[in-house]
């Protein structure tokens, strides 16, 4: 990356990043507000990481994380049954609410960032990257996998006293996902992202340029 | 140097820097690398923020009064609120369980809330006041507003397991409704609020730099 100038998203400083080809995390220098974190190599963690997020993702979301047996009667919940409950008691706005911040918006993001990173990697110009990094920006405070992972735990401690509960096969996989997408968050920079489409972009144009000549 | 100084916005998709066309807060620029609108600030902030706030803090009153969850036994029904979960935690010496409920559903929304309305009264004035403190707990609200939800989801993942029919049944009240929107509008409120402004105040960095 070249050195430029960084604008604080918190109070607005001018910060020169004159060293950004040195990993680690840059702050700022007036308010020490995380300006963003260098990692090279961002671009396949990054892709490998949410590549493991979505296999994990598909497992988390076909088995049951938690299973509940009362007085030899079990029932099973996985993310889609706690929703279709909600519906099916019509409260819609519940249900909505659960499904968008537990699997839509998970999975929209991931699937950008496969997307997103994915064409970089295989040295294709990504299409729409605006689109798709505004999307991420919007998404990125509304997937709320991690929190849902707190309810699961307060969940077992008040059923455990009704009945016996036995944590599922996708519990697991499910708090690896949670760890993953943390991290794969964590080395997120869209600046790199598009020093990269620029750099696609010239070299595009110059092979234009010798065709044309 | 501050960026409002050279007129200049980063924006928010690229993070490229990008010379503004118009004087100060008003209007937005296309970003010549990503063509995305680049704001000087978030439009109206204070105005919107104090809007979603004042609303969040209508719907906090009914989701703390009304049940949160019916619990449907043989024996009746039992609803239960907020406080009335924290306080059956604390009789079953469950501390732990208590505490977590007890911080995401009624200390983070109220500290929230709170953090909201002096970050807006201390911009509206102009304060010079503490602004190092000021834009930490901005960040507090951005990170720890997500975490009330917590209750909207145990009260989910509840009625997913607990449906024997004629033995126990867990059916979700209409305060987790209120509480749901209490947690979607403080998330808003925080979100259209611009720490910018907190800096802007052109006679504090004059003081600073003499
Ligand atoms: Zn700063
Ligand atoms: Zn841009």
């Amino acid at each position: 990356m070249n050195p430029h100038y960084h604008v604080c998203h918190e109070c607005d400083t001018l910060n020169k990043i004159s060293t950004p080809n040195r990993p680690g995390r840059y702050k700022c220098a007036n308010c020490s507000a995380k300006l963003y974190t260098y990692k090279p190599a961002m671009n396949e963690r990054i892709y490998a990481l949410n590549l493991a997020a979505l296999f994990l993702f598909i497992l988390t979301n076909y088995f049951p994380f938690l299973s509940f047996h009362v007085a030899g009667s079990v029932s099973h919940a996985n993310f889609a049954t706690s929703i279709i409950y909600l519906y099916r008691d019509h409260e819609w706005l519940l249900g909505t609410a659960i499904l968008l911040t537990t699997i839509v918006f998970p999975l929209v993001r991931i699937l950008i960032y496969i997307i997103l990173f994915g064409s970089q990697f295989h040295n294709y110009l990504p299409r729409y990257a605006t689109h798709m990094i505004k999307i991420l920006n919007k998404l990125l405070p509304w997937g709320m996998l991690d929190v849902f992972f707190l309810a699961i735990l307060v969940s077992i401690v008040k059923l455990v006293k009704m009945g016996t509960i036995i944590p599922g096969t996708s519990l697991w996989a499910f708090i690896l996902m949670v760890f993953i997408l943390a991290w794969s968050q964590s080395m997120y920079d869209p600046h790199q992202v598009w020093e990269h489409i620029g750099r696609r972009r010239k070299a595009l144009q110059q092979k234009e340029k010798l065709a044309t000549i | 140097m501050r960026a409002i100084d050279k007129n200049i916005a980063a924006c928010p998709t690229c993070h490229n820097l990008v010379q503004m066309p118009f004087g100060k807060q008003k209007g937005y620029a296309l970003c010549p690398r990503c063509d995305s609108e680049v704001y000087m600030r978030k439009s109206d902030a204070v105005q919107k923020t104090w809007a979603l706030l004042l609303a969040s803090i209508v719907f906090y009153i009914p989701a703390n009064l009304l049940p949160m969850m019916h619990v449907i036994t043989f024996a009746g029904t039992e609803s239960d609120t907020i406080m009335s979960g924290v306080f059956y935690f604390i009789s079953d010496k469950s501390y732990l369980i208590a505490f977590v409920i007890f911080t995401a559903s009624i200390f983070v929304p109220i500290l929230k809330i709170l953090i909201l309305i002096y970050l807006l009264i201390s911009v509206q004035k102009r304060s010079c006041m503490h602004r190092q403190r000021r834009k930490k707990l901005y960040v507090l609200t951005e990170i720890i507003g997500r975490w009330s939800m917590v209750d909207v989801y145990v009260v989910g993942v509840m009625t997913a397991l607990v449906h024997f029919a004629g033995l126990t049944e867990i059916k979700p009240g209409i305060g987790a409704n209120f509480f749901l929107l209490v947690v979607i509008l403080t998330m808003f409120a925080a979100m259209s609020f611009d720490p910018k402004l907190i800096w802007d105040i052109k006679e504090c960095n004059e003081n600073r730099e003499q």
